[in-house]
């Protein structure tokens, strides 16, 4: 019982230790001259620019999928029957 | 060779599509070959299952499939035909119109004229739904890396489109899409 809980202690501190690392990023791959250049954008010019981008993206995503992709998967389910 | 696919990753899978469309039309500019991306990914995803685990992140996993598959493809093509960034923005721009908000035509030509490490990590993150974390995985990067092309594409885009601070927006009514891209 004992050595399981190290176990899972020692997963748990890889898990964080990784958590961290992530949390690093931002300063560990800043790469040049502007990496950081618009922490300054508005919160307002950020969402401003994120609806445009999102309302692109959704324009295609929403719209319904064609047969033949449909179909593809149709096929290759009943390929898998057999 | 395929697994047992279970009708519930089978649905799962087709609940993706749209998004698997929308992301390779934004990764080649052009539809028709944004359709076969998507079927060539479904291929490569369906036969390659078993290494999915279920109750992760299908989303993601198609993403990169999709990914890899688009940087494999245009290896290969670079070497028959070169394709530059200029083309690709007049795809873009030349698509027929839907919205006709003129800004948003404004926006798809900005769009198209970033780097493309910057429009696809824009896109991953402020559109396709994906965090930073996931983001990075997909195009196989770190982090730290996502966040300053995600940075860096929205100031030139607020550049390209001269952007200044909204001032309604800080005037008036909150925002309700105070979620950042």
């Amino acid at each position: 019982m004992k050595r399981n809980d190290k176990k899972k202690a020692t997963r748990r501190m890889t898990v964080d230790a990784r958590k961290s690392a992530d949390q690093a990023g931002p300063r560990a791959g800043k790469t040049g001259p502007g990496a950081e250049s618009d922490e300054g954008m508005s919160p307002a010019l950020q969402a401003h620019i994120g609806r445009h981008i999102r309302a692109m993206f959704d324009e295609v995503a929403e719209e319904p999928v064609p047969d033949h992709l449909l179909k593809l998967l149709k096929d290759l389910d009943q390929s898998g029957e057999k | 060779m395929p697994p047992n696919v279970s009708p519930g990753l089978r649905d799962s899978l087709v609940a993706q599509i749209g998004s698997l469309r929308a992301f390779a039309v934004s990764l080649c500019g052009d539809r028709e070959r944004a359709d076969d991306l998507v079927q060539e990914t479904l291929f490569k995803a369906w036969n390659h299952l078993d290494s999915f685990k279920e109750g992760t992140n299908l989303k993601a996993w198609l993403f990169t499939i999709l990914r890899n598959t688009y940087f494999s493809e245009r290896r290969k093509r670079k070497r028959e035909v070169e394709d530059t960034d200029g083309s690709y923005a007049a795809r873009l721009s030349s698509r027929p119109e839907q919205h006709g908000h003129m800004d948003m035509k404004d926006f798809q030509a900005a769009l198209a004229q970033l780097p493309e490490d910057q429009r696809e990590a824009l896109i991953l993150v402020g559109a396709a739904g994906f965090s930073y974390e996931e983001a990075a995985e997909i195009s196989d990067c770190a982090v730290g890396t996502i966040k300053s092309r995600v940075n860096r594409a929205r100031t030139r885009l607020a550049d390209m489109l001269d952007l200044s601070e909204p001032e309604d927006d800080a005037t008036g009514s909150p925002t309700p899409a105070a979620k950042s891209a």
